[in-house]
């Protein structure tokens, strides 16, 4: 550059030039907008990390709602046959349990208000301990949360037709542990389970979660489409 | 805010060029995505599949809908109720898929399912002999449930740390209510026991355990025993019991209330579930089981 220059190379160079500054401005801004970008997409996850979107989780084989036979909580008995061609929203409850139960059965309550004007959708709460969880006890577990007594069956019986029913149609067995000990020793009690029309599982939704009703309102629109 | 500015500017500026570049970009748009699904339904001329398919990346989300097939053959060998893979092709103005492989034949159907789940239960009922098993007691020694044998015993489950007025610390009150009512039996036999048992042996040192026990026994260590049991012995007894314990790492998170009565012959007598039962309900059944009587429960 420090020879002399004709006016050609001088335009040459100033064409540079600018073009140097306008390619460095959109390296730059480029730069700014991906940082930008990345910080404010993890101030988003950060803040939602408790309670990001629940996913549908899949069953662990494909599984299919068996006939069964119980008692539920006004003494009627309900068979899979009244149950054809509904999609069922379907939760594991003892009413003795003191913390994750309630959580998830404020979730079915929520549920319940969302599908009120869908017929084709019924709610049903079957109990790990039908030996304290009778009729009575159940009525009266129900009406804590505000359970449609058309909509939302709380059901319970014989706990090997009741445990026949969750193992096969539902839930898979836990470990071999005598904490998380429940008889027939299932995991993930606080799943809520989606049955389709056909009577085939879904899939389940994480029922501690607070976003879950929603998640689960949304996943029955699919199932429609 | 003159940062503000600079970024609308530049997002101009690349607005223009994306522009300026679409028409380029238009030309060459055929896109093909990889897709899952389920055949759920095909045409009698097999130029058309309902598919229920998987969220496809970068163009739909899950939803069951009709594709165009532009070769026939690619159909051979599929029926619905098949799971596939496939490529969703995406031209200029129209779509179809090829590249169709079968993966499995769901099996939607109840009967064919191999995995059949049988519940066995291992519940004791009225009449079984509970077999023996050990605890810390209290005091740091180890008691066995024979070690009882010729009274009449009644026991349930507890855990120091239980924070509800209505589980276990409505079972040490009605405990220590049962406990006065027969004290105050004249009649009463003098052949029965109480044991309350903690789940939470990690926590309940015989130290914890002293301690919740004088505050419910007033100081009268008379026939009210405070024990833990062990993992091993609760993986014993749960299933026999009906008990249900759920813990999540250290805590205790949920569990059910189960007391029962053994008669002098270490046989169950009784089982009273729940937090619904009184105290005189127990003392009853504990008189019948030491007197030796057949158990008349309501």
């Amino acid at each position: 550059m420090s020879r002399p220059a004709s006016s050609k190379e001088r335009d040459d160079e100033r064409l540079f030039f600018y073009v140097a500054i306008v390619l460095s401005l959109f390296v730059g801004a480029g730069f700014f907008l991906f940082i930008y970008g990345l910080s404010s997409r993890e101030t988003e996850t950060g803040a939602a990390a408790e309670n990001f979107p629940p996913r549908l989780i899949q069953p662990d084989r494909p599984r299919q709602l068996v006939d069964f036979s119980l008692t539920d909580r006004t003494g009627r008995n309900v068979t899979r046959a009244e149950l054809d061609g509904k999609i069922l929203v379907v939760d594991f409850l003892y009413t003795s349990c003191s913390l994750t139960c309630p959580v998830v059965n404020r979730c079915m309550a929520q549920i319940q208000q969302l599908v009120t004007n869908q017929p084709d959708v019924k709610l049903v709460s079957l109990t790990v301990d039908p030996r304290d969880d009778t009729v009575e006890a159940l009525a009266k577990y129900g009406g804590r949360f505000g359970a449609d007594t058309n909509r939302w069956l709380l059901l319970t019986g014989d706990k090997t037709a009741l445990y026949d029913l969750i193992g096969n149609s539902f839930l898979a067995q836990g470990p071999d542990d005598p904490f998380n000990y429940m008889p027939g020793n299932f995991a993930h009690t606080e799943r809520i389970a989606l049955v389709d029309s056909r009577g085939k599982l879904r899939g389940f939704f994480d029922g501690l979660n607070e976003n879950t009703a929603a998640a689960v309102a949304g996943e029955i629109d699919k199932l429609r489409k | 805010m003159k940062r503000l500015n600079f970024v609308c500017a530049f997002l101009l500026i690349v607005a223009g060029f994306k522009i300026e570049a679409a028409p380029d970009a238009d030309q060459t748009s055929v896109k093909s995505y990889d897709a899952r699904g389920v055949v759920r339904q095909i045409a009698a001329d097999r130029l058309k599949a309902t598919i229920q398919h998987e969220a496809i990346p970068g163009f739909m989300s899950a939803m069951t809908m009709e594709f165009n097939v532009k070769d026939t053959n690619e159909l051979n060998g599929i029926s619905p109720s098949d799971e596939i893979t496939f490529k969703l092709v995406v031209g200029g103005n129209e779509s179809w898929i090829e590249g169709v492989r079968f993966v499995a034949h769901q099996v939607d159907d109840v009967t064919s399912n191999t995995f059949v789940f049988h519940y066995s239960s291992a519940e004791l009922k009225d009449g079984d002999l509970l077999p023996d098993c050990a605890f810390m007691a209290e005091d740091g020694s180890t008691v066995h449930l024979s070690d009882f044998r010729g009274k009449a015993v009644a026991f349930t489950f507890f855990f120091t740390r239980c924070p509800l007025p209505d589980y276990c610390q409505r079972m040490s009150r009605n405990f220590s209510e049962t406990r006065q009512l027969l004290m105050a039996t004249t009649s009463a036999p003098a052949n029965w026991q109480l044991l309350s048992i903690s789940f939470d042996p990690g926590f309940d040192s015989p130290e914890m355990l002293s301690a919740y026990a004088n505050a419910y026994r007033d100081g009268d260590t008379n026939r009210w025993l405070f024990a833990a049991a062990s993992t091993n012995t609760l993986s014993g007894l749960a299933p026999r019991l009906d008990l249900m314990i759920m813990r999540d790492g250290d805590n205790i998170m949920s569990h059910n209330l189960r007391t029962v009565v053994l008669d002098p012959q270490g046989k169950i007598f009784r089982q009273l579930d729940g937090n619904q039962w009184t105290p005189q309900q127990l003392a009853d059944a504990i008189l019948q089981a030491a007197r030796g009587q057949t158990n008349s429960a309501p």
